[in-house]
């Protein structure tokens, strides 16, 4: 298999895509002169900034985002503050016609927010009218201080379903329900959202956090003018939350809907991942607020030859093949176990794995401090593995299985004398057949 | 100046440091600076506390962050070399003391300075850790200058383009802080003034003169012949403009192959010399200059005449030096362990035309400075005789560090002497106090 035999397009709703990689609804889609240069780097399609009916004026709080950084890594995550489109709905919509003009093979989904059931309808109506292929419900912007819009309404799940079955009624084009994170479950909303008629549910909008207090002023970031206000928080560090509800919609049966996965995605392996939880397309921003559209580029390059390493052709035939194999934690097999295995040929003694060991697992490890290496005992190791987490070589320290009869030993007690000492009695189940 | 860290630069860098456990850079510091933990500490944005450790061990930290030759220093034993290269540490904690300035953040507070007077003579790195140390311990303490400012090799001898003197105002300012008092253009001088002191209300003294005499390879005196001293301190004795005169554009030769040698030649390459030879009698690889500051030279296009010798200097009619008689040299096989040497090849004598000689081979003590203090040891390259652990000389209460104790060395040595001193100065004032009131009770 080489790469002319890869297909990465697939079809979601009935509709074909040239490949699973979407712009989704933000600043990064927010004009036909952007999402344009979009589609000629790559991207398959694109969900629009989500349109306003210019009954209410949309003006952005300023400053609007906020870097999340890590260590020496910036942009780790992202918060906004940030509405919907605050552009006049007939540029939107001269937008969408040139796009779809220019550009008929890539997916244009109009994304919408309605503050009524009557403005739901008009906004559907007129975005199916004027080319959109398909249609994104945006029931979960955390920033719409309006009762009854944003991810409000996502919180509220009978309105949900009413919003839905309103925009199903007057289109004939898919759409799609965007779920907000900001819940436990997100399956209930998401079947709230197919009784009311959604084909797809895409998830997750942006997670409600606080990014950062601005230390001289006491005030959250952004600081808008003296306040800071919890917002959407995006970005790699949202990704466990995105592929975590994706895979339980996923892998729920009275759902089953096709997916679109977003939170995080910068990479190919990003949204592999999401795909392999269950997405059948995936949505990006913070990535390309990021680095820019061109990073679709080595989504799809990636993607390829990862397929042809696979031999799988189609993309459908990753769509949740890890599902299986994601099961709940009672079901591990707790008689095997392992042990991490050192190969200290390239260890640079740095001592990492040395301290987290004895400060945070099992004290497994001595330090030599004349050679400067670790020396791992092995029956004292937990196999938490966190030495090789930080160990800064790769190849040093990796997982071993044990054969059954090996044991562990227990972690050490300061003084067993003090044992006479303990206030103890077992704890019993069941105390009405003791006593 | 090299290009300096900024705050984003720094902590990028500080995120590649592994965080060793019993970490060998900081082993590495002659004057127990403390790596591992300033970096982890950024790392952790406890940000003041990391230039806490630096400055509250070595009040030059800045300056030694530029200074260092840390390849063969701290960065040397750093584990990140295994990866790929060693933590920058010099230049991060360059960086975190020019950050504490800029958001003013005072290391030390004021101390009281409670205790006996003690004198310092000389204000180079030695004199000024020493001064500090003992100020912060409660001593009333004054440092002898010859010069008019204080500084010693940090003001006239490092060329500017290296270490400029905006950045030693800002060192010399936690010093001041600290309570220290500078007396500078007061050379001590008189025969047996050091030892004086002791008279005149010093309970102690720290002597760390440096060496501030210069070798020369001649015996007689030539125009347009200068030695490194003279050549170097030009821009802050006033005699800035006389230099650059005589080098812009001219053909100059500077003659020495150490650390000193390069900033001769260094600095006459940035006063717009036509050309620049260094002249250097042994092989490239011998030379007593770091391998950074070689290579540098190099890059500043400054041409090496290696395996050269001079013999003699030529003159013009008006008496100007206007040649270097050069023979050519070849190394020795080697004996034992001992260094080849160069041995002249046979008519192989040349002449390489030139307009201004700088002479770099090595500062030496002023030749009578041994009537200074005359109860103290010295050597027989005049260098005074003092115990490394505790920098004590021969005479009780009188104390030395710095180059004029090790011969030519390094700011991070000088800095680890005086804090040596004025430990050592301290318990022998406090040895003596318990005595005083032993005899008093
Ligand atoms: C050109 C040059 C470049 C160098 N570059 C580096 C470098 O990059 N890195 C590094 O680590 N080291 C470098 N060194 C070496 C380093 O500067 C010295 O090891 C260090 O300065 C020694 O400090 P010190 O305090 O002993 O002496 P000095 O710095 O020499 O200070 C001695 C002071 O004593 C004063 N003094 C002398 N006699 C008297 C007197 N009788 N009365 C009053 N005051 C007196 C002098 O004027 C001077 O101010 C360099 C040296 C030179 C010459
Ligand atoms: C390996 C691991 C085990 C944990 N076990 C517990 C636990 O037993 N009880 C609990 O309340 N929280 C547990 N936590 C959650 C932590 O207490 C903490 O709330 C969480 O990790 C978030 O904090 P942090 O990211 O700042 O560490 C655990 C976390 C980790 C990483
Ligand atoms: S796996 Fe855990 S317990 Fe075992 S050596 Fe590593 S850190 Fe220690
Ligand atoms: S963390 Fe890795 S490189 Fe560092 S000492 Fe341990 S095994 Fe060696
Ligand atoms: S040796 Fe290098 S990597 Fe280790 S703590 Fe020191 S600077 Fe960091």
């Amino acid at each position: 298999m080489n790469k002319n035999d890869i297909d990465l397009s697939i079809d979601f709703c009935g509709i074909k895509f040239k490949n699973p990689f979407l712009l989704s609804s933000s600043p990064v889609s927010n004009s036909a002169e952007m999402v344009a240069r979009s589609f000629e780097a790559g991207w398959g399609g694109v969900v629009f900034k989500t349109l306003n009916s210019d009954t209410t004026p949309i003006i952005h709080p300023s400053p609007r985002m906020n870097g999340y950084g890590y260590g020496n890594k910036r942009l780790v995550g992202l918060q906004n503050v940030e509405m919907i489109s605050d552009r006049p709905l007939k540029d939107n919509l001269a937008d969408f016609l040139y796009l779809k003009k220019k550009y008929p093979d890539h997916v244009l989904i109009s994304s919408i927010m309605g503050f009524s059931n009557d403005e739901w309808a008009y906004l559907a109506r007129i975005s199916e009218d004027n080319g959109a292929d398909m249609l994104e419900l945006n029931f979960s912007c955390p920033h719409m201080a309006v009762e009854g819009a944003g991810h409000h309404v996502g919180q509220a799940f009978d309105l949900i379903e009413k919003f839905t079955n309103t925009v199903k009624q007057c289109v004939s084009i898919p759409v799609i329900a965007k779920m907000t994170p900001n819940i436990t479950d997100m399956t209930e909303p998401a079947i709230y959202a197919k009784k009311g008629g959604a084909d797809a549910i895409s998830a997750i909008n942006t997670v409600s956090g606080i990014s950062q207090i601005d230390l001289d002023g006491f005030i959250p970031k952004p600081n808008v003018f003296g306040i800071g206000s919890v917002s959407g928080t995006s970005g790699p560090i949202v990704k466990p939350i995105g592929l975590r509800f994706i895979s339980d919609m996923a892998k729920c049966e009275d759902l089953s809907l096709p997916l679109s996965g977003i939170g995080g995605i910068e990479t190919w392996i990003d949204a592999l991942e999401y795909i392999l939880l269950g997405a059948s397309t995936i949505q990006v921003t913070t990535g390309i607020i990021h680095y820019g559209y061109g990073i679709v580029e080595d989504m799809i390059e990636g993607l390829t030859d990862f397929m042809v390493e696979k031999k799988i052709a189609k993309v459908k035939d990753l769509v949740g093949k890890a599902l299986p194999n994601l099961k709940t934690t009672d079901k591990f097999d707790l008689k095997r176990q392992g042990r991490a295995r050192y190969d200290l040929t390239n260890c640079v003694g740095c001592g990492q794995c040395y301290t987290v060991c004895r400060d945070a697992a099992g004290f497994a490890l001595e330090w030599d401090p004349e050679k400067r290496r670790p020396i791992l005992n092995e029956d004292k190791c937990l196999s938490c593995m966190i030495c090789s987490f930080v160990c800064p070589v790769s190849g040093i320290i990796s997982y071993t299985e044990m054969p059954e009869d090996w044991k562990r030993q227990d972690a050490c007690v300061m003084d067993r004398s003090l044992e006479t000492q303990i206030k103890y009695q077992p704890f019993n189940a069941n105390p009405l057949i003791s006593s | 100046m090299d290009k300096r860290y900024d705050f984003t630069q720094a902590f990028a860098e500080a995120d590649r440091c592994l965080l060793c456990h019993d970490a060998p850079c900081s082993k590495g510091c002659p004057a127990n600076t403390d790596p591992g933990k300033f970096i982890k500490k950024f790392k952790m944005q406890n940000i003041k506390g990391a230039i806490r450790t630096i400055k509250e061990n070595n009040i030059l930290g800045g300056a030694c962050g530029i200074l260092c030759p840390t390849a063969r220093l701290c960065e040397k034993e750093c584990a990140g070399s295994h990866l790929d290269r060693p933590i920058q540490i010099g230049k991060i904690q360059e960086f975190l003391v020019s950050h504490g300035r800029q958001i003013g953040f005072k290391v030390f507070e004021k101390p009281e300075s409670i205790l006996e007077k003690v004198a310092v003579i000389g204000s180079g790195p030695a004199g000024l850790s020493c001064g500090a140390e003992l100020a912060k311990k409660g001593y009333k303490v004054t440092i002898f200058e010859r010069m008019d400012e204080p500084g010693g090799v940090l003001r006239y001898g490092v060329p500017s383009y290296r270490f400029s003197k905006a950045y030693l105002k800002t060192e010399l300012e936690d010093i001041i802080h600290l309570g220290v008092k500078f007396e500078c253009g007061h050379p001590i001088k008189k025969d047996g003034e050091a030892e004086d002191l002791l008279n005149k209300g010093f309970k102690a003294v720290f002597i760390a003169t440096g060496l501030w005499d210069a070798a020369s390879i001649f015996d007689e005196n030539t125009e347009g012949v200068y030695n490194s001293v003279d050549f170097l301190s030009s821009p802050h004795t006033g005699r800035l403009d006389i230099v650059k005169d005589q080098v812009k554009d001219k053909q100059v030769a500077v003659i020495g192959g150490g650390s000193v040698a390069m900033d001769c030649a260094g600095f006459a390459a940035s006063l717009g010399a036509g050309d620049v030879y260094l002249i250097y009698r042994r092989s490239f690889s011998q030379m007593p200059a770091e391998k950074e500051e070689r290579i540098e030279s190099l890059e500043k296009n400054i041409h090496f005449l290696i395996l050269n010798q001079p013999e003699a200097y030529l003159t013009n009619d008006k008496g100007m030096v206007s040649g270097i008689k050069l023979v050519r040299t070849q190394l020795s096989q080697a004996k034992g362990d001992g260094r080849r040497s160069p041995v002249e090849i046979k008519d192989s004598q040349w002449v390489l035309d030139i307009d201004l000689v700088v002479e770099a081979i090595g500062n030496k003590a002023f030749d009578l400075s041994d009537k200074l203090y005359p109860g103290v040891d010295i050597d027989d390259k005049k260098l005074i005789k003092a115990r490394l652990d505790n920098c004590q000389t021969s005479q009780q209460a009188i104390f030395a560090g710095g180059d004029i104790v090790r011969g030519p060395s390094l700011v991070v040595n000088a800095v680890c002497d005086g804090k040596t001193a004025a430990n050592a100065i301290d318990s022998y004032l406090v040895r003596r106090r318990a005595k005083l009131t032993t005899k008093e009770g």
